[in-house]
């Protein structure tokens, strides 16, 4: 009798299981214009404000911070900690927080419309599964110590996130006018990489 | 006006712009500072009357909304040792005492409303961040003899 109820929990669970899949593949496509517009938001808000070579150099380089410590006196030198550390934590969650919102897209939204190869769906994945863990782990080390306590994590995740951007630009391709621009790289065609 | 005759336009009234009036400018800090006080705070549009009458009105708005914008990136790009540089010499072009100018900006804090329509929050914040600590070397400076002038070079870049 036991075995019996086991063996129907597990085809009513299965059962379950297959409905959810099905319909979820059979979800319209037409009314999901919003989450289109909110991927494309989040990849313009990355590429070209969160992303730029400049602007992560300004954050993270320590060119800013030999000055303050050769030529300040050391009040400003912990004001400067303090201000980039502050800085630092704001570019780590919205990166973090926009990624999200671009990995929400991929998973509901974008196989109905790209024609992705499975390929590149894994290495999305991994991409996506090591933004999250890196930015995760970037706030955390930024909070104990500091802005400039991980610089190979903030290469990982600026890596990282310039190669998801590349992809979903594919995804988001037909929103682009006819004939007009894609949307501004200032990362480069590799993506951001730090050198410290 | 077609879309290219006014992308000619702007770009004329943008290259005039830099000629005649931001030459005169070097530092992307006055140029922010001038080229947002050619908004109008109550509808957000730049007015310039003699590059209005040489150019259309919508294409000196667009000239100048493009420059400031140039400046923003500039100074945000700048390092924060250019960064003083450029505020000791914009404090000592304007009229006031070098301790009233420090007073004045740490107090009201202007270059905020400075800052072109459109920017990401990060770079607005990172400027107003390095804003407010170079104010606050310019204060201890005002002590102590200044050092050498930096290179004019921007900083090395470590990203690539």
């Amino acid at each position: 009798m036991i075995t019996l109820i086991i063996y129907l929990l597990i085809g009513a669970g299965l059962f379950v299981f297959l409905l959810a899949l099905a319909l979820r593949k059979g979800a319209p496509v037409e009314g999901c214009g919003q989450e289109f517009v909110e991927a494309r938001q989040a990849l313009q808000t990355l590429r070209s404000g969160l992303l730029p070579a400049d602007l992560i150099e300004g954050i993270f380089g320590r060119g800013d911070l030999e000055y303050v410590t050769a030529e300040t006196v050391p009040e400003i030198h912990r004001m400067f900690l303090t201000e980039r550390k502050r800085i630092s934590l704001i570019w780590a969650s919205r990166v973090r927080l926009e990624i999200r919102n671009l990995m929400h897209f991929h998973l509901g939204y974008s196989r109905f419309q790209g024609k992705m190869s499975l390929n590149t769906e894994v290495r999305l994945a991994i991409d996506f599964l090591v933004l999250v863990l890196a930015c995760r782990a970037l706030q955390l080390v930024l909070f104990a110590r500091g802005p400039y306590g991980a610089p190979a994590i903030v290469g990982v995740a600026a890596g990282a996130a310039a190669r998801v951007c590349s992809i979903s630009e594919k995804s988001l391709a037909f929103l682009n006018p006819l004939g007009g621009a894609t949307l501004p790289n200032d990362t480069g065609s590799g993506g951001a990489t730090i050198q410290l | 006006m077609t879309l290219p005759a006014k992308a000619k336009d702007v770009r004329a009234a943008t290259e005039d712009l830099r000629r005649r009036t931001l030459a005169h400018m070097p530092r992307a800090l006055e140029r922010l500072i001038y080229l947002s006080s050619t908004r109008d705070y109550n509808t957000g549009l730049y007015h310039h009357d003699g590059l209005a009458l040489r150019f259309s009105e919508e294409s000196s708005c667009e000239a100048l909304a493009d420059c400031h914008r140039e400046a923003f990136r500039e100074l945000v790009a700048a390092s924060l040792q250019e960064l003083v540089y450029q505020l000791k010499h914009y404090a000592e072009r304007s009229q006031a005492s070098m301790s009233d100018f420090i007073a004045a900006w740490r107090d009201l804090e202007p270059y905020r409303v400075a800052i072109p329509a459109g920017t990401d929050s990060l770079a607005s914040e990172l400027l107003f961040s390095n804003l407010k600590i170079a104010l606050a070397i310019l204060e201890t400076r005002l002590m102590t003899p200044w050092p050498a002038k930096p290179s004019a070079s921007p900083r090395p870049s470590l990203v690539r």
